[in-house]
């Protein structure tokens, strides 16, 4: 072998040699820089089952409702901080030395969220300062939150016309809606059960899919 | 047709390779030389030396910037790149098809 074939620059490749090569670039180029989406939906699914299942746990049989125990609200935070870790963990791998578009949309994404978690803790503070009762802060704590990430999720399914990610938008649209009517106390069950079980049914459809890739 | 028709730029298993890494990033991103060279493998120097033939047929680009220590050489594919790796896929498809198991035996 020369120095011209150890660099790669052969050029007598037959086509099943440039077929294999292709797939198998192909393959592991997917692998390293396209993040795993079906492993985050997955944890962010177990991190909302957890914490709004932990947050219900506390406020389960208050009469009249007072609200989330402090250690409940210190689990849900720990809980949605190790998931945002893992997630920037998978993202930072996968966009290691990506620069270009996909950065940006990631930088508009995360802007959003942060934005939208500003509105509605302002908007929280607005609604107590107008008088409205434990009950309602309630209500709002737990729907207005996947509001949010269903907007967000809906919106974002727009840049690859992802119809199974804008499906899960709209599904958390309903939960969203519907789940208040649960009252302060049901909400969180819902909120848990229909959210979070969302998100992992869409973590189990993602690897099914590769899986017969 | 016939293997006459496989674009001899990027007929090349280091070249191929390149193509193929850089198509599976969306249009408008761009890959780190350092990456780039992690995920293909090549010695900086092979790397530079196929760069430059896939950028003499305008198939990437390659833009360098900042100074020292934040100096980052920026890999794309152009859409000429793209259409091309589409053509050159295509030809072997065709020619695999045509590689009956008899005509192979």
């Amino acid at each position: 072998m020369n120095d011209d074939a150890d660099s790669g620059n052969r050029t007598g490749m037959d086509i099943h040699e440039a077929a294999a090569i292709m797939q198998d670039t192909t393959e592991r180029a997917r692998r390293a820089l396209i993040v795993r989406r079906p492993v985050v939906f997955a944890v962010w699914g177990v991190a909302w089952l957890v914490a709004d299942g932990a947050i219900w746990l506390s406020v389960r049989g208050q009469h009249p409702y007072i609200g989330p125990t402090p250690a409940s609200l210190v689990a849900l935070t720990i809980v949605a901080a190790a998931a945002a870790a893992i997630t920037a963990v998978l993202v930072g791998r996968a966009g290691s030395g990506v620069g270009g578009w996909t950065v940006l949309q990631r930088r508009i994404f995360l802007l959003s969220y942060l934005g939208g978690y500003i509105a509605l803790f302002t908007l929280e503070a607005a609604i107590d300062h107008a008088g409205a009762s434990r009950a309602v802060l309630g209500v709002y704590g737990a729907a207005a939150p996947i509001l949010l990430v269903a907007l967000v999720i809906a919106a974002s399914s727009a840049l690859n016309l992802d119809w199974s990610v804008f499906g899960l938008g709209i599904w958390l649209l309903a939960v969203a809606a519907g789940s208040g009517f649960a009252g302060p106390v049901g909400v969180w069950a819902v909120s848990a059960l229909a959210g979070g079980a969302a998100l992992l049914l869409m973590a189990a459809s993602g690897l099914r899919r590769r899986s017969r890739e | 047709m016939s293997e006459d028709e496989l674009d001899p730029v990027i007929h090349a298993p280091a070249r191929l390779r390149i193509m193929v890494t850089l198509a599976t990033l969306p249009e408008g991103d761009n890959l780190s030389f350092s990456r780039l060279q992690d995920l293909i493998g090549l010695t900086p120097g092979n790397l530079i030396t196929h760069l430059r033939k896939l950028e003499d047929a305008e198939y990437v680009t390659t833009v360098k910037s900042g100074r020292g220590v934040t100096a980052r050489t920026a890999v794309s594919l152009t859409s000429a790149g793209r259409a091309a790796l589409d053509r050159y896929s295509a030809v072997v498809r065709e020619l695999l098809g045509s590689v009956s198991p008899e005509s192979r035996a």
